[in-house]
């Protein structure tokens, strides 16, 4: 990935409307994500060649949404997938860019996630869920349905060996919601959270609480690939990809049987290979947070805190606005909303851009950003941006 | 059992398959049995169609008896019941366990008679079986 250095470009962002209930389908959620990237990109429907998205069965497809926006398009995609599909997908567009297929390419999540199909259980039958996972009858029946459950079995050992507090997730947590604060559009905007409250919350599935729980929200996010050449004809500061590793897996197909390494250990070496610089050049993150500890493994991951330091990173307000690392500063899928990371990336996009400039939003130094993905500790994906 | 004491087993039973079957066999013998590669030489568990570690597909079966012991590699202490039967159970401690004897074998099954304040890293169990139908039984952890 070296060769596509600063080559290519995020050129639109752009989400629907964020509620528990839309009362719309995933298409009309798509659609409306769709036209405001595509409008921030000054770009015209017709001039997107290429629809991708990622969905569990609880969307719309990429041909629906180009049909419905009136395009006829060279190449639709779909893939079954949650966190880090975006990388993926960005990956993908670069390469049919790349080799001449197609010129700009439009990426969306769309879903239904709190009145639909909801991620935190309730959707898959109980067979399904055995057959659907490999070696899934070694977990099913013993109540390990979930992937707080799952994800908790890692936090557990990790945060043992590590030294990782329940403050220390506190800290991931109330810094999350106090960036939400500052954001109308945030689920949790005007519902800040103190370190007081948060230990006194208790847990659902140890070591988390609700609190370290992404939420769930009917909503759709869009953006927009294209090269940094073409992204000259754009209105909006293009935000160049730096380097990408787009997905990277562990050694083994089953969660539990390597319990002390996840995906994103084996993505960091490729990310910053690919993109020519170190972590301690980055200063400001979107850092994939379906659970709290997720945003503590990543850091050690991608070498953003030094392994063994990092529940003192974030004890020290790090991930705050005035910390080291700004991170998931529109409130993360713990407070702002959830689609599988998309609004993450948006967040970032608009960060290096430095579209809050004069307001409290705006990270200071915005050079480099790091967006990480993680569909759990098998696979992971992150790309760094600059502008 | 007896009508008045017969309780209604309500938690998923474990769904055999080509690959799991003579584990799950086994455990209704209330005996471990494990998949082993004869190329590489480790256990390959959960089971499949080929060896997880090197490929090969010289794999076999070792039975390991019923006298099974381990520690707690890691675990949860889950307050909310995510599937059906688990709402009685309440917490369940969901333990990744490695046998004493076999520490690459790594087994999840709960600590039955575990919660926050008792189970931790460390904490040494034994297996048992608990009969869910009067043909399958499941593999349990119980502090040793
Ligand atoms: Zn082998």
């Amino acid at each position: 990935m070296e060769k596509i250095r600063e080559k290519y470009a995020i050129v639109g962002v752009g989400e629907s409307n964020r509620s528990k209930n839309s009362g719309v389908t995933p298409l009309e959620l798509a659609l409306e994500a769709a036209r405001v990237a595509i409008a921030d990109a000054g770009l015209e429907a017709k001039d997107i060649d290429g629809f991708m998205s990622y969905s569990e069965m609880d969307s719309c497809s990429p041909h629906q949404v180009a049909t419905y926006l009136g395009v006829r398009p060279k190449v639709v995609k779909e893939m079954f997938g949650g966190g880090s599909s975006t990388e993926l997908l960005i990956a993908e567009a670069i390469g049919l860019i790349e080799t001449g297929q197609v010129n700009t390419v439009l990426i969306y999540r769309s879903m239904n996630g709190r009145s639909g199909v909801r991620m935190g259980g309730g959707g898959f039958s109980i067979d399904a869920l055995q057959n659907g996972f490999d070696g899934g009858s070694f977990i099913i029946p013993y109540g390990a349905g979930s992937p707080g459950q799952w994800f908790g079995l890692f936090a557990t050992r990790h945060m043992h060996l590590n030294g990782l507090t329940q403050e220390h997730l506190g800290h991931v947590c109330t810094s999350f919601y106090e960036h939400a604060q500052r954001n109308p559009k945030a689920f949790f905007y005007g519902k800040p959270l103190t370190m007081e409250e948060y230990m006194k919350t208790a847990h659902l599935s140890s070591p988390f609480t609700k609190h370290d729980y992404c939420l769930e929200s009917d909503e759709a996010n869009a953006i927009i690939v294209t090269s940094t050449e073409r992204a000259k004809d754009c209105k909006s500061v293009p935000v160049k990809i730096l380097g990408m590793a787009a997905r990277e897996v562990v050694s083994h197909a089953h969660y539990w049987k390597n319990i002390d390494e996840v995906a994103a250990d084996y993505v960091a070496p490729q990310l910053y290979k690919a993109a020519g610089v170190s972590p301690e050049d980055i200063k400001v993150a979107s850092i994939y947070d379906c659970f709290s500890w997720v945003v503590l493994r990543q850091l050690e991951a991608y070498g953003l805190a030094p392994k063994g330091e990092v529940g003192d990173f974030v004890s020290a307000g790090n991930l705050r606005m005035d910390g080291k690392l700004p991170t998931n500063t529109a409130g993360g899928m713990l407070s702002e909303g959830y689609t599988h990371g998309m609004n993450n990336v948006l967040e970032i996009v608009r960060q290096v851009r430095r579209e809050y400039e004069g307001t409290d939003r705006q990270v200071e130094d915005t050079e480099l950003a790091i967006c990480t993905g993680w569909t759990g500790p098998d696979v992971a994906g992150a790309m760094i941006l600059c502008k | 059992m007896n009508e008045e004491t017969k309780v209604i087993y309500e938690k998923p039973i474990p769904l055999k398959n080509t690959y799991n079957a003579p584990y799950w066999d086994a455990a209704d013998r209330h005996e471990l049995n494990v998949q082993k590669c004869n190329t590489c030489g480790i256990y390959n568990h959960p089971p499949g169609p080929s060896c997880a570690n090197c490929g090969s597909i010289e794999v076999t079966w070792e039975n390991l008896g019923s006298n099974i012991t381990g520690e707690v590699y890691t675990y949860i202490v889950s307050h909310r019941p995510f599937l059906p039967g688990f709402q009685n159970d309440l917490p369940t401690v969901i333990a990744v366990v490695h046998l004493e004897d076999y520490p690459d074998i790594k087994i999840i099954a709960n600590v039955l008679n575990g919660n926050a304040e008792t189970v931790s890293i460390g904490t040494k169990v034994k297996m048992v079986w608990v009969e869910a139908t009067e043909e399958r039984s499941i593999p349990q952890w119980v502090f040793a």
